[in-house]
């Protein structure tokens, strides 16, 4: 079949190219804007090509905050999602027990719960208990629809371990701790980085509740970027702070490209 | 079989506390306010079920209600046959091409969710490279005051947002067949139909079930990129679910808020039922996505 192009071939490749476009062409603007000065500055004639929106980045205290705020909140978040995450997994995995089909049934209801529902009450809430500007409050919330996402993959990773390595260990005299730390974990480290990813992407991605919880102080890249837009926006800026946020995720898919199904699985 | 012990609940405790306390009890709370006229969080009033009869008599929440029911018909019935085509056609591809389309139709999924209608207003701008094609074809988009152009704008953002997903989990599916299957078929001189029926559909069934939930729900209830395009505009013609009660919690209104909240959830909730129900009566047990 190859290097004979056939007529199907030809279509195919027809296909893919006119598919990459569709996917790209939204990318490759706003990389060519972020390099453009739209509005101009001093020394900087409207219209020139060059890194000034990556350097205002670096400029402006309040972009260069919003990074070290989303990371933050995304880094807590992928931290709570596993430390709560992991047990249950491990619980879902090896044993049956009462209420447990609705366990994973209450953890689908909230991972398809539109967060504006929910976004009123938890503000006021939060607010309470002085979780508002704080990251600890958006790692908190974006729990809603990581924790399930998180518990469904490791679940997966772990029963796919036969039950003979765990009693193996508990054999060998070793505690639930002691074989949690030095046995699960390294086993289904893939499926970590697995869930971690997903945990990481959704947070990052979020929008509904981090701007709610974000009144004076905190403010995410997503905010930040929003903010950008007034009746004169720096389209070259918000583009630039807009493919700054892209590389996390991009990088990310290259890592697990192999996996990226995974992040979808709902148990039921 | 898996052994029985309750005792395992210990180890649903900390994942069941996060949830009580960022998703179960701001639950309760909307559930409470709706019942209430809250002027300010120390003047509140019991109003019973008013809320709920005000906007269940309010011909704007039906035909919200309409409009948000037609969007995610459309968005599935342009989705998921074209992501499951694009999977088909990618599988003639080879491994490297395949992941390489793959990793390119996976950029969407990253992109901060209110940059997603930023990105393509940008594009099509006048002096966008879209808007730059747009008027060399002679063509308009006046999303702003023409209701179908406008409808035609979110649903093409919305596709290109995820259709990345369609296609990834039915590449996974179809990744699964093993190449006896295909023999087979060639053997029997089965058609192109009748492979696709009755062995690529009930192997991708499993993970189309999902996808069909999640793209269900979430274009039910789509907000940031209708709100970024056109906030609900031209003269309501966009108006989602979701932007009534955006609306409502913008003017602080908490009541109406959290009455509409909750007639939200029900429906989501209600899909959420009908989808494990038909799960557990249609789809065989071993289809369980990779």
């Amino acid at each position: 079949m190859t290097g004979t192009p056939t007529r199907a071939g030809l279509l195919r490749l027809c296909g893919c190219l006119a598919l990459a476009a569709f996917v790209l062409l939204p990318l490759v603007q706003a990389i060519v804007l972020s390099f453009t000065a739209t509005l101009g500055a001093e020394g900087v004639p409207q219209g020139s090509i060059g890194l000034h929106n990556y350097i205002n980045i670096l400029r402006t205290p309040d972009l260069r905050a919003s990074i070290g705020n989303s990371v933050t909140y995304v880094l807590l978040n992928v931290a709570f999602c596993l430390i709560a995450g992991l047990p249950a997994a491990y619980g879902l995995a090896r044993f049956g027990f009462v209420g447990d089909r609705h366990f994973l049934l209450f953890l689908l209801a909230f991972r398809v719960t539109p967060p504006v529902v929910l976004s009123l009450p938890i503000f006021i809430l939060f607010a309470r208990v002085g979780l508002v500007n704080s990251p600890v409050g958006i790692a908190l919330v974006h729990c809603v629809f990581n924790l399930p996402i998180a518990i469904w993959i490791l679940e997966s990773f772990i029963a796919a371990i036969p039950r003979s390595f765990d009693e193996m260990a508990f054999v060998d005299g070793h505690s639930r701790t002691s074989f949690f730390v030095r046995f699960l974990i390294p086993a289904i480290a893939p499926g970590i980085a697995v869930a971690a990813f997903f945990c990481f992407i959704f947070s990052w991605v979020e929008v509904v509740f981090a701007r709610i919880l974000t009144v004076t102080a905190g403010k995410p890249i997503t905010q930040a970027i929003s903010a950008l837009f007034t009746f004169r926006t720096d389209w070259g800026l918000v583009m630039a702070m807009t493919v700054f946020s892209l590389i996390p995720g991009v990088l990310m898919i290259f890592l697990v490209r192999n996996h990226i199904a995974r992040g979808f699985v709902i148990r039921t | 079989m898996k052994p029985q012990a309750n005792a395992t609940w210990v180890l649903m405790l900390p994942a069941a506390c996060v949830m009580i306390f960022v998703a179960v009890l701001p639950l309760l709370a909307v559930l409470n306010y709706s019942f209430h006229d809250i002027f300010s969080l120390d003047r509140v009033f019991w109003v019973g079920t008013d809320w709920y009869s005000m906007i269940v008599t309010t011909p704007r929440f039906w035909a919200s209600l309409g409009r948000s029911a037609l969007f995610s018909v459309l968005a599935l019935a342009v989705q998921l046959p074209l992501g499951i085509g694009i999977a088909l056609m990618l599988r003639k591809l080879g491994p490297r091409g395949a992941s390489l389309m793959l990793m390119c139709l996976a950029i969407p999924l990253v992109v901060p969710t209110n940059m997603i209608a930023g990105l393509w207003l940008a594009l099509i701008r006048p002096e966008g490279l879209g808007g730059q094609a747009l008027s060399a074809l002679h063509l308009t988009l006046d999303y702003k005051f023409n209701a179908l152009h406008t409808w035609a704008l979110i649903l093409l953002v919305d596709t290109w947002h995820w259709l990345g997903l369609v296609v990834v989990m039915a590449y996974a599916g179809l990744s699964s067949i093993q190449p006896a299957y295909y023999q087979a078929a060639a053997v029997d001189s089965a058609s192109r139909w009748a492979v696709f029926r009755w062995i690529e559909l009930p192997h991708i069934s499993g993970a189309m079930w999902i996808v069909l939930l999640l793209r269900l729900v979430d274009s039910f209830m789509i907000y940031t990129e209708v709100m970024t395009i056109n906030a609900g505009g031209p003269n309501d013609a966009t108006t989602f679910l979701s932007l009534e009660l955006g609306e409502d919690i913008k003017a602080y209104s908490y009541g109406t808020a959290a009455a509409r909240a909750m007639v939200d959830f029900v429906f989501v909730l209600t899909l959420v039922w009908v989808f494990v129900k038909m799960r557990q009566s249609g789809a065989p047990s071993g289809t369980r996505a990779p």
